[in-house]
């Protein structure tokens, strides 16, 4: 009986290979784009539980506010790690993790630059699972100075792996003594280090400030620890241990402090979940949001479910070619369950051939899908193991789905009337069949829309006015390695032709550095007149060189003395301070230690700089303070001309002749921030690419419609055409019908599409309005798609001899 | 082995009501050869498809075998159908994509007949209609003969005791047509029961009796034999 399914099913391939090509083809397409989304999402997921312990461990994170300020913090204070362990039985182990950001280390004669370092606590092996190759992963971090590095990292500095006792040179001046090499961090780790350095190396780690956030703390707790009530306890905890600060610092008891509506809390977030649902200050790396990870689930399910629905029209619309065949069969015996039988067979073979090709194609496409969303998956024989199950079901739910209802529809013919010839089921009158296309045709025009809002809001971002000019500008990161001379460098490369100016600060709109400070209206220092900036020392060229546009007042100047004591507020710090006349009003920021009026160091605002973009412009921007300070902590050198290499090349010729071993580090102030955007960017090409997928697949069936309908008329078109109809009349004729379906999708899909786009870029505080013509746009693209696609088959039917089809009836 | 008794069939449009079978009565024996004749929309094809079960009366009795099946589901008429019926067409409707071996096994498989067994009897068959040759070739490169004699072939593979054939040389020309009646006669000597509609007289000469209907009721009867 299966054999005879088989046969018959080949068969009917061999003979309708158009419409078989099509519809696997449509098929494989849309398995395609699914599968390798859910590569893309289980790549997403899969963050961080490589970690046998994972779901025991949790990150501690800070919560502050404080008068207007609320500020979410991923690090937490030097001493919590300890004090956890100490006072609390659940928990099993902490560990701290401090970025070290960058250095220079030594590889025989060359010096290489390092990013990817880290401080650690010597239990880092203990909570997180980092396989260790070579060393001892209770002792490695113990010591000061020791190091422990990836297999790779060990490799490309030793060109082994054996490697304990060795030393690497940092910075010229420090020697870390490597004591362990561990297996590369996977890529789906939330941070990801090649050097961690031991924890002990740092002075800072030992200080016991409780009112001073830098380290990453992360707690393994006991099996079956009842996590709500620790978390619970925490507050208690931290009031227990910061209250003597608060109350120096503050001149506050704690209760008192929260009283007057401010807060210092902690709370956990699992190890697991901090990759999807972690956007805080101070993370170890760049996220992701959970909510992309919706948004491509919903598409890769609508790609398949347009892909499905292909299979059902196509199927339906061949019925009528197949109509005799279900007659004979039916007068031969068949029962009613041999021919679904049969006809799932036919669409489970469909489908498997489908999936076969699918999985080649997406195991093809892979290093080219990673490179368009920055991911690095592989396809390993591990994978195979969730692999051939999805393959298997993905099979037989899309082959028995998207065959089901062809299958009873074409079983339920009656024999007598397909094989008199009065069923003339096969095109006309199918309700069902236009509510797919509608389906169809909706979700497409719903991902156009979406794409296009999408692209828009992108390129808003790029070319938005962020209040400060960020073309040709270039940054030399490690200039605070020039140390003393850093302020001799920047005269020196302001004497340059073709450089304007230059600034000698790390604080950059660009940067990640951070430094907040307390400011209060009153010199009693009263907290509910107070504001938490962004504060910021800088010199008295960064405004200009910056090309940042003052508001009000002046920026500051080498000649006025009185600049020491001066600040310059940014607009949303006068907003926030509520003063509607901000220039020359006073400022009073604590000496720290004392809190008494006169330790307190008052500061005139001598101007207003307009708001300029510095964090994501997801966000609203915060309230800056600058002052001035010698900050060598990068040169941002504004150029204008028409030759950069030439300039450059002067550029590193003033750095070799202040500094000869040291190699200089230079970036450009655009391409910075275009990294903030890289993941956003990406999102957006493969939602271009998936919409385009997923119209293409939509037009595949339309294609395969159009042809079939042609091909049901085709006597009609002839008789009209011997009447006189002229071709562009049969087109129209034959291309109406579905036009009024696409059409009837832009209706239905326009304010969904709206509605939920107008909700995403909600999200976004700097966002772009979606205007009727997007809309527009969308629905015209999708009407001369579908046109485009109809109208191929019905000038071909126009075309064709009327005698020919009319001879054929 | 039929009886059927005021048997009624109407086709209902939305304004007019056509009356195909008009309280019509006979009786068909076990080994008869029927012819039944009459112009277009006399009734005859759709006699036939109640004979043959395809189709339900709108009144009347039909017992086959002495059993009253004129309200039975479709399940119970196709089970009965495969066991019992063989059915030959005008336009022979075998299965394009099947090979002339597979379109004869067809019923057999139906039928739950092993496959071994299927071999031999379609074999046979074959070899008895000549067309053993065109075992393995696909019904458009046949002749319209061959193709008749292959859907005989599979009309008769299960050796049902009763053969419908609605026009079966309409669409052939006369040599090949009076081919066929010689195989359909040769069955009938076997002891198959044949109904034949046919508009040839030239065919019906081959029968032992020729109903005639009108409008849905039997005018005439001619005994051959």
């Amino acid at each position: 009986m299966w054999k005879s399914y088989l046969t018959s099913a080949f068969r009917s391939f061999k003979n309708n290979r158009g419409f078989a090509a099509i519809n696997i083809l449509g098929l494989a397409l849309g398995l395609t784009a699914f599968l390798l989304i859910i590569f893309y999402v289980s790549d997403e997921l899969s963050y961080d539980r490589f970690n046998t312990k994972a779901d025991r461990i949790y990150r501690v994170n800070e919560d502050l506010k404080f008068g207007n300020n609320e500020v979410f913090y991923a690090v937490s204070m030097a001493p919590l790690a300890q004090a956890l362990k100490e006072d609390f039985p659940e928990v099993e182990n902490a560990v701290r993790l401090k970025n070290a950001w960058s250095a220079r280390i030594k590889k025989g004669d060359v010096t290489i630059r390092e990013n990817k370092l880290a401080f650690a606590d010597p239990s880092l092996f203990q909570v997180f699972t980092l396989p260790m190759i070579e060393g001892n992963a209770v002792t490695a971090l113990k010591e000061p100075n020791t190091v422990v590095l990836t297999e790779s990292t060990a490799r490309k500095y030793f060109n082994s792996t054996q490697v304990l006792g060795r030393t690497l040179l940092f910075d010229d001046h420090l020697n870390y003594k490597v004591t362990g090499v561990i297996r590369d961090l996977p890529k789906t780790s939330h941070f990801n280090f090649d050097f961690f350095l031991s924890m002990s190396s740092l002075e800072e780690s030992r200080e016991n400030k409780w009112l001073r956030s830098n380290f990453s703390t992360y707690v393994l707790l006991k099996e079956g620890a009842d996590v709500k009530q620790f978390e619970g306890a925490l507050n208690g905890f931290l009031q227990r241990h910061s209250g003597a600060e608060v109350q120096a610092e503050l001149k506050m008891t704690y209760s008192s402090f929260e009283k007057s509506g401010n807060y210092f809390r902690l709370n956990l977030i699992p190890l697991k979940d901090i990759h999807l649902k972690s956007n805080r200050t101070g993370e170890l790396g760049p996220n992701s949001t959970v909510q992309y990870v919706y948004i491509f689930s919903a598409i890769a399910f609508f790609i398949l479910l347009i892909a499905c629905v292909n299979f059902m029209n196509l199927a339906t619309a061949r019925s009528a070619n197949r109509a005799k065949e279900v007659g004979v069969r039916k007068v031969l015996g068949s029962s009613r369950s041999y021919l679904i039988a049969q006809f799932l067979t036919e669409s489970i073979l469909v489908t498997f051939m489908a999936a076969v090709l699918a999985f080649g194609a997406a195991l093809f496409l892979l290093p080219l899908f990673n490179q368009l969303s920055g991911k690095e998956m592989a396809v390993s024989a591990q994978s195979f193991i969730w692999l051939l199950p999805l393959f298997i079901g993905l099979v037989l739910l899309i082959g028995v789905s998207a065959g089901a209802y062809p299958a009873f529809f074409l079983s339920a013919f009656q024999p007598i009337q397909v094989l008199k010839g009065k069923l003339s089921t096969g095109f006309k009158a199918s309700g069902l069949r236009n509510f797919l296309v509608v389906f169809q045709f909706s979700i497409s025009i719903f991902l156009i829309i979406g794409t296009l809002v999408i692209y828009k809001q992108l390129n808003y971002i790029r070319t938005k006015n962020l209040g400060y000019n960020r073309d040709q500008v270039v940054i030399v990161q490690n200039s605070y390695e020039l140390n003393d001379q850093a302020k001799l460098f920047k005269q020196e490369v302001k004497r340059l032709p073709g450089v304007l100016n230059a600034t000698l600060t790390g604080y950059l709109p660009t940067s990640n550095w951070h430094n907040t400070a307390m400011f209060y209206k009153d010199a009693s220092l009263d907290s509910k007149r107070s504001l938490f900036p962004e504060t910021w020392g800088v010199d008295e060229d960064y405004i200009d060189a910056l090309g940042m546009t003052m508001a009000s007042g002046r920026s500051f100047s080498k000649d006025m003395l009185t600049d020491s004591s001066g600040i310059i507020i940014n607009e949303s710090a006068a907003k926030f301070l509520d003063l509607k006349e901000p220039l020359n009003k006073t400022l009073f920021k604590s000496n720290g230690g004392e809190r008494t009026e006169s330790n307190t160091k008052a500061y005139h605002i001598i101007g207003v700089v307009k708001d300029f973009n510095f964090s994501s412009l997801r966000d609203n921007i915060g309230p800056v303070v600058l002052f001035l300070d010698a900050n060598n902590g990068a040169l941002s050198i504004r150029v204008k001309t028409t030759d950069l290499k030439k300039v450059m090349a002067q550029i590193e010729q003033t750095w070799k002749s202040i500094s000869p071993n040291v190699p200089i580090s230079v970036s450009f102030m655009d391409q910075d921030f275009d990294a903030t955007y890289r993941s956003e960017q990406r999102i957006g090409r493969l939602f271009i690419l998936f919409t385009t997928l997923a119209i293409s697949i939509a037009c595949l069936g339309l294609f395969g419609l159009a042809a079939f309908a042609a091909e049901q008329r085709s006597k009609e078109i002839g008789i009209r055409k011997i009447l006189g109809a002229s071709v562009p009349v049969i087109v129209r004729m034959l291309s109406v019908d579905f036009l009024k379906l696409v059409v009837l999708a832009i209706v239905i899909a326009s304010p969904l599409a709206w509605f939920l786009m107008y909700k995403w870029l909600q999200d976004f505080a700097y966002r772009v309005q979606i205007q009727w013509w997007i809309i527009a746009i969308a629905g015209i693209a999708a009407l001369l798609i579908a046109f485009l696609t109809i109208s191929f088959q019905s000038v071909k039917a126009a075309l064709s001899n009327p005698v020919k089809s009319l001879r054929s009836e | 082995m039929i009886k059927i008794t005021d048997l009624e069939k109407f086709y209902r449009t939305e304004e007019v009501e056509t009356i195909a079978l008009n309280k019509l009565s006979m009786e068909i024996n076990t080994g008869e050869f029927v012819a039944i004749m009459g112009p277009s929309g006399c009734g005859k094809s759709t006699l036939l498809n109640i004979l043959g079960m395809l189709d339900d009366p709108d009144g009347g009795s039909y017992m086959f075998n002495g059993a009253e099946i004129a309200h039975f589901t479709e399940r119970k008429r196709a089970n009965l159908r495969k066991h019992n019926l063989g059915f030959v067409f005008q336009s022979f409707n075998l299965i394009d994509e099947l090979t002339v071996f597979e379109n004869v096994e067809l019923p057999l498989i139906y039928t739950k007949v092993p496959a071994k067994e299927r071999l031999s009897r379609v074999e046979a068959v074959l070899e008895k209609m000549q067309i053993m040759h065109r075992r393995n070739h696909y019904p458009q490169q046949l002749s319209g003969g061959q193709q008749q004699r292959v859907a005989i072939a599979r009309a008769v593979v299960n050796n049902p005791k009763l053969i419908l054939a609605d026009e079966p040389t309409g669409n052939l020309d006369s040599s090949n047509g009076n081919d066929v009646m010689e195989l359909l006669t040769d069955l009938n000597e076997q002891g198959t029961t044949i109904i034949m509609v046919t508009h040839s007289e030239h065919d019906a000469r081959y029968s032992h009796r020729i109903i005639r209907l009108l409008d849905g009721q039997t005018v005439l009867e001619n005994i051959l034999i």
